[in-house]
């Protein structure tokens, strides 16, 4: 039971730390500044904002 | 791009570096698409027959509820095995295999590296449904373990973690060669999840079914294990394809990046304590279920932030959702999200749950999360990728509308059925004077809802499955587009 307990509580806080030092890295290698430019890095030239890109097949409008 | 012929020669000019810009990411997008085909092609293909499989196992199981004696002549279909078979063929053989195929896809997509060509990520996609098929065999057999959501017998689970391995690493190596630059969001979701849950069903299958540890531990585990396979596994998949196919479809992105970032963020710190409220009542530690309640409404946070974000990016742009098959299943799917998170949050609050535990209600709460939201979104994910890897448009509207609209009947009519009659039920049921059996008749009449319900959907399962099957087998037509689809007219209007 205390086995158990110990594993789990190993991988719960495992999981936690990972998401800590995944944000420590993030804040570090600049993820969280100029977010207009993240939140655009879907688009490119041949999609481009503004161009939606899906529609019933043989839809006329 | 607006240019005019009459355009001095410096615009010209500029215009051709557009075009080359435009000609490369064309060339770019195709190749990421083309090294996906076959594999993710393959995941897709066998999550259907899967979710085929896992169709008539509910039907069967929802109908002995209420005919018990359906079906009942044969030990491998009674409702003990027929039960656990349906949730493990539709957790495991349609939902993550869909997942892997949709989180491989977007990855590659996101980081503009081509997936790995070669025999590793086929004998990852053999072994997953190898897996699933000898662990589904299994409990019918008579071998479940009785764990809910782990009941396939040890034999079957090497298969699947040899799988998650092969597919982690694959994820792991993409992010390390994604082009520089900002990583977004639904790359975050996808890394997170892939790493994440082999970690959990690792664990999960060690300490449960490998080298069961001793009775008393064995619920918290496996209720925190069940809990965080939505929210680890489903959840984060799902939410990376919303923010990619969402702001793609009507071409506008994200609303606000920041409130996508929190919502990532305090999914990744707080979900890992979900779980242990469905042991509310229980004879565990109190503190183990109150932390677990706190960090339940907790996720009050990223539900909200993602609700707002997706409402606030659709808003102007509600009417896509006529032209676009894609939208219509990720916005139902969103909604749902919204609506199955505020659910779950308030059912984990002790009054609330001396009343639902133990009922259909948990059972259509189940519903509304793995099948309005993740389903549903999975559905749109796949209506956006098997065009663009086979360079074909579905090959019909009609089969695409039926595919929705009896899909939200279906779960529509199964969630308030299990709601109203779980609710019900769990009134009774809290009153000492009523029978067992009295109770039990009560909620027939919304187990027969539910089996309709069922039919409804298997319906719109064939309909998808007919719909897949003409594309692959090329009887629609080929587009001549990279993103193989044409433009609505009112964006050709402005374009030259």
């Amino acid at each position: 039971m205390i086995l158990a307990g110990a594993l789990v509580l190993i991988v719960l806080v495992g999981i936690t730390l990972s998401a800590v030092i995944s944000f420590w890295w993030a804040a570090e290698s600049g993820q969280f500044k100029h977010p207009e430019e993240s939140a655009a890095s879907i688009f490119d030239p041949s999609e481009p904002i503004g161009e939606p890109t899906d529609k019933f097949p043989r839809s006329e409008s | 791009m607006s240019v005019s012929i009459a355009q001095p020669i410096t615009t010209s000019r500029a215009q051709k570096i557009g075009e080359s810009d435009h000609a490369k990411n064309l060339v770019e997008r195709q190749l990421v698409d083309l090294s996906c085909k076959k594999v993710v092609s393959l995941l897709f293909a066998t999550s259907l027959f899967w979710l085929l499989m896992g169709s008539a196992l509910a039907i069967a199981a929802s109908m002995k509820l209420h005919m018990p004696e359906f079906l009942g002549g044969s030990d491998w279909l009674t409702f003990g095995r027929v039960r656990p078979a349906h949730l493990n063929t539709m957790a495991y053989g349609w939902v993550s295999t869909a997942c892997l195929g949709v989180g491989l896809w977007l990855m590659s997509r996101l980081t503009r590296v081509e997936l790995r060509q070669g025999p590793l990520l086929w004998i990852g996609a053999i072994s997953w449904n190898i897996g699933i098929l000898v662990g589904t065999a299994g409990i019918l057999r008579g071998d479940s373990t009785s764990i809910e959501w782990l009941e396939f017998p040890y034999y079957a689970t090497p298969f699947l973690l040899i799988s998650f391995a092969i597919f982690m690493f694959e994820i792991i190596r993409m992010m390390n060669h994604r082009q520089p630059g900002h990583v977004y969001i639904s790359q975050w979701y996808v890394l997170a999840a892939f790493c994440w849950f082999p970690w959990l069903y690792a664990t999960a299958t060690i300490l449960l079914v490998w080298f069961p540890v001793q009775a008393p531990a064995m619920p918290p585990i496996n209720w925190w294990f069940a809990h965080n396979a939505l929210g680890l596994w489903f959840t984060p998949v799902c939410l990376a394809a919303a923010y990619y196919l969402i702001p793609k479809v009507i071409g506008k992105p994200i609303h606000s990046y920041y409130l996508s970032m929190v919502g990532f963020w305090s999914l990744a710190f707080f979900y890992a304590w979900n779980g242990m409220h469905h042991l509310i009542g229980g004879p565990f530690p109190a503190w183990l279920i109150s932390a677990s309640i706190a960090a339940s409404v907790m996720m009050l946070v990223p539900v909200i932030t993602v609700a707002i974000n997706h409402h606030m990016t659709m808003r102007g742009s509600f009417d896509a959702v006529r032209w676009s098959p894609t939208l219509r299943f990720v916005v139902f799917a969103a909604m749902s999200y919204t609506l199955v998170s505020i659910q779950g949050s308030t059912a984990a609050i002790r009054p609330l749950n001396q009343i639902t535990h133990f009922t259909h209600y948990t059972v259509g709460h189940a519903h509304l999360g793995m099948y309005a939201f993740v389903t549903m979104m999975l559905f749109g994910a796949i209506y956006y990728i098997m065009p663009r890897l086979w360079n074909r448009e579905w090959p019909s509207a009609f089969l695409i509308k039926s595919h929705f609209w009896l899909c939200v009947l279906g779960i529509s009519l199964m969630t308030f059925s299990l709601s109203i009659g779980g609710w019900i039920q769990g009134w009774e049921m809290n009153k000492a004077e009523k029978g067992f059996m009295e109770i039990m008749q009560i909620t027939i009449p919304y187990l027969q809802a539910r089996s309709v319900s069922g039919g409804i959907l298997t319906l719109a399962h064939l309909a998808f499955v007919l719909s897949f099957t003409l594309l692959l087998m090329g009887w629609s037509p080929k587009g001549g587009r990279p993103t193989l689809l044409a433009q609505p007219r009112h964006t050709e209007t402005v374009s030259t």
